[in-house]
């Protein structure tokens, strides 16, 4: 038990480090980008006015409520002090919409979607590699490849090879939006029909282009465990050949699993391609309008949030590792 | 005479190599092991001895191939029983297996205990998880193990500590024939110790029925087994009793064998050591004839013509090679000026 305790104590004192670096990084670079969103924003409110002092008056009144006037430092304990509170400011270019507010809906449609999408694409992924390694077959000559060239398209030619496809060709599905544009959010039937058929052609993009990497990686360590000592050992200790394969998969999804962390991460950005494409009312478009609109508060915000989703995921995926995988307890045990 | 645990009657086995080619590593092996009683194959490396512990088990997979012959555990015949079958009631049941790196060869990710569960219910024995514990604690304490370890992964446990605990699965079943497969070639000379006293104990304490042990170390071989067989290019070269083998060994092999080795007895001091040049053959095309005939100090033309077959001399030790055992102990009497003309008749 103390060498879990200092595994995992380990390991969340590092992930807390990485939040508060990716914390700093979020606030900064929004702000380098060159051009003034705030005065842009008053320029809107005082259109129509002549009187110079009163505009002065109101630019220097939004100057001071978005509090650009501080120095950075400044600005970065204010924002941080309100973010703990869970208040990330109001955004710019959905004025006077609070950005917890737009992240709060945003976020639900991106987890929603992503993190299915992603198990399912690396569940998959990981019973073709394993079938490709003991049954080998149609399934290692033929099933497999197909999948890796797959799996090799770019996020969003998948996306919009699909869209195509699907969408435009066949109209089998729709092709934007997270739900049909003339139903209201409720519980009936007809919203979750429509909010189903809209998942469809975001989801299968994630888990098409997720297959055929985690298929690659299943199959060759499943094959090098299959020649291990202990399976020949097993089998002259006369276990059967079904709890032999259970002993198999089991090892070689060790390395798997540490794949799942890495490609969560990288997956989280590929993936928020296919939410823009699908205009899906996700954390992806959110992050585009807000690039577009110049929206710092939105924009630290919803890194941030992308940020801190990784950072969960991969530390879940570690702490996991540590209960799955006795070797990597004993190693933190010294 | 005890009852017979494990007769070998002319096996014969091979590897099939990924080009298709047939590697004749066990070829006509016969082999008598009594209850109570343990023999030792030793020999060079690559001569055969690992292959024949995995031809012995009566279960091939590939590249390892059952071609002919008969082995016979306890009176049922094996080599004629489905392979499912044999997996099911024989392996680990009636036949053990201690394989060489045992280093490897438990489940990483697996408690000790676990695979003694699955060890057991592979073989149809009901048994509750309680009942399989209080089994294997009583027979870890009883062979020296600490209980620890059955609640421990195998990555815990020491390299001679790991060897035990295999020996102690292998065996948990008190199995009638256990193989090993040197068990102790891997360790240090302390474990390597522990290693052999618990597998006396095993023998001692009945678990055990009777034993093969393979190794290429030859002392050790006369402190643990009963009798020797000395193995090369899959066949028996010589076969008698511990003593007869390290103090009087007939067949040139042999005989180079024993003479490379140390064993503190009386009568050693003027033992001088020797050593064989070449390597054993490649069993792809083994040589005519005899085929230690081209190693063989005292070859004549007459042995890379003719196979010589596997003959019984004095009460059941058997060899295998041209020469009359009164001529070869002559010739090594003589030193190895002189080289007789092989005689085939038996003297």
């Amino acid at each position: 038990m103390k060498g879990y305790k200092k595994y995992y104590g380990q390991k969340i004192f590092w992930y807390f480090l990485t939040l508060i670096f990716a914390v700093i990084l979020n606030f900064i670079l929004p702000r380098l980008m060159p051009g003034n969103p705030v005065s842009a924003l008053a320029s809107k409110a005082v259109s129509g006015m002549t009187d110079s002092t009163a505009i002065q008056k109101v630019i220097n009144d939004y100057a001071e409520r978005f509090g650009i006037n501080e120095p950075m430092y400044k600005q970065f304990f204010m924002w941080l002090g309100n973010a703990l509170k869970g208040d990330f400011g109001v955004s710019f270019s959905q004025y006077p919409r609070p950005v917890s507010d737009i992240i709060a809906k945003a976020v639900w449609w991106t987890v929603c979607l992503q993190l299915p999408a992603i198990i399912v694409g690396w569940l998959l992924g990981n019973l073709l590699g394993a079938i490709a390694a003991y049954i080998k077959g149609v399934f290692d000559k033929a099933i497999l490849p197909l999948f890796l060239f797959i799996g090799n398209i770019p996020a969003f030619g998948m996306a919009t090879v699909l869209l195509f496809l699907f969408a435009i060709k066949l109209k089998i599905a729709p092709s934007s939006g997270g739900y049909g544009y003339d139903l209201i959010p409720s519980a009936s039937w007809a919203f979750i029909k429509s909010i189903i058929s809209h998942y469809q052609l975001p989801f299968w993009s994630i888990v098409l282009i997720t297959i055929g990497g985690q298929a690659i990686g299943m199959r060759s360590m499943s094959i090098y465990e299959l020649n291990a000592d202990y399976v020949k050992y097993s089998r002259f200790l006369g276990i059967k050949d079904r709890k032999i394969v259970g002993y198999v998969f089991r090892n070689a999804m060790l390395p798997q699993i540490t794949g799942l962390a890495l490609s969560l991460g990288t997956m989280m950005g590929g993936a928020l391609v296919a939410e823009m494409i699908f205009s899906y009312p996700g954390l992806g478009m959110t992050l585009l309008s807000a690039v577009n609109g110049q929206d710092y508060p939105l924009l630290s915000a919803c890194t941030l949030i992308i940020t801190i989703m990784v950072l969960i995921a991969n530390l879940a995926v570690e702490l996991l590792y540590g209960v799955i995988d006795p070797r990597v307890k004993a190693n933190q045990m010294d | 005479m005890g009852k017979v645990m494990l007769e070998v009657k002319d096996l014969k086995t091979k590897y099939v190599t990924r080009f298709h080619e047939d590697v004749y590593a066990v070829d006509g092996v016969s082999l008598k092991v009594e209850e109570g009683k343990s023999l030792g194959i030793a020999g060079e490396s690559g001569c055969g001895k690992s292959t024949l512990a995995l031809s012995l088990m009566g279960y091939y997979f590939a590249p390892l191939h059952y071609i002919s012959g008969d082995i016979i555990v306890d009176g049922q015949t094996i080599s004629n029983m489905k392979p499912d079958d044999v997996r099911r009631k024989i392996l680990g049941n009636e036949i053990a297996y201690i394989p060489q790196a045992a280093m490897n060869a438990l489940n990483p990710t697996q408690k000790i205990i676990r695979f003694i569960e699955d060890v057991i219910h592979a073989h149809g024995i009901k048994m509750t998880k309680k009942e399989i514990y209080d089994m294997a604690r009583e027979r870890f304490a009883e062979l020296g193990l600490p209980e620890e370890v059955l609640e421990k992964h195998a990555v815990e446990l020491s390299g001679g500590m790991k060897q035990r605990t295999v020996i102690a699965i292998s065996t948990i079943l008190s199995p009638k024939v256990l193989i090993a497969d040197e068990p102790s070639s891997a360790l240090d000379v302390t474990s390597q110790k522990m290693v052999i006293r618990m597998m006396r104990q095993l023998m001692e304490k009945g678990y055990i029925k009777s034993m093969i042990f393979i190794t290429h170390e030859l002392p050790l071989l006369y402190n643990v087994t009963d009798d020797i067989a000395v193995m090369y290019a899959g066949q028996f070269v010589e076969l008698g009793t511990a003593k007869e083998m390290v103090f009087d060994p007939v067949h040139p092999y042999a005989k180079g064998l024993m003479g490379s080795i140390i064993v503190p007895e009386e009568g050693m001091k003027a033992h001088e050591l020797t050593a064989l040049r070449g390597t054993p053959p490649n069993l792809k095309n083994p040589p005519k004839g005899c085929r230690f005939a081209p190693r063989c100090p005292y070859a004549v033309p007459t042995c890379t013509a003719m196979a010589p077959d596997e003959k019984e001399f004095e009460n059941g030790r058997c060899y295998r090679c041209l020469m009359s055992v009164r001529k070869l102990r002559e010739v090594y009497a003589n030193g190895n000026e002189s080289k007789p003309e092989p005689e085939t008749e038996f003297d």
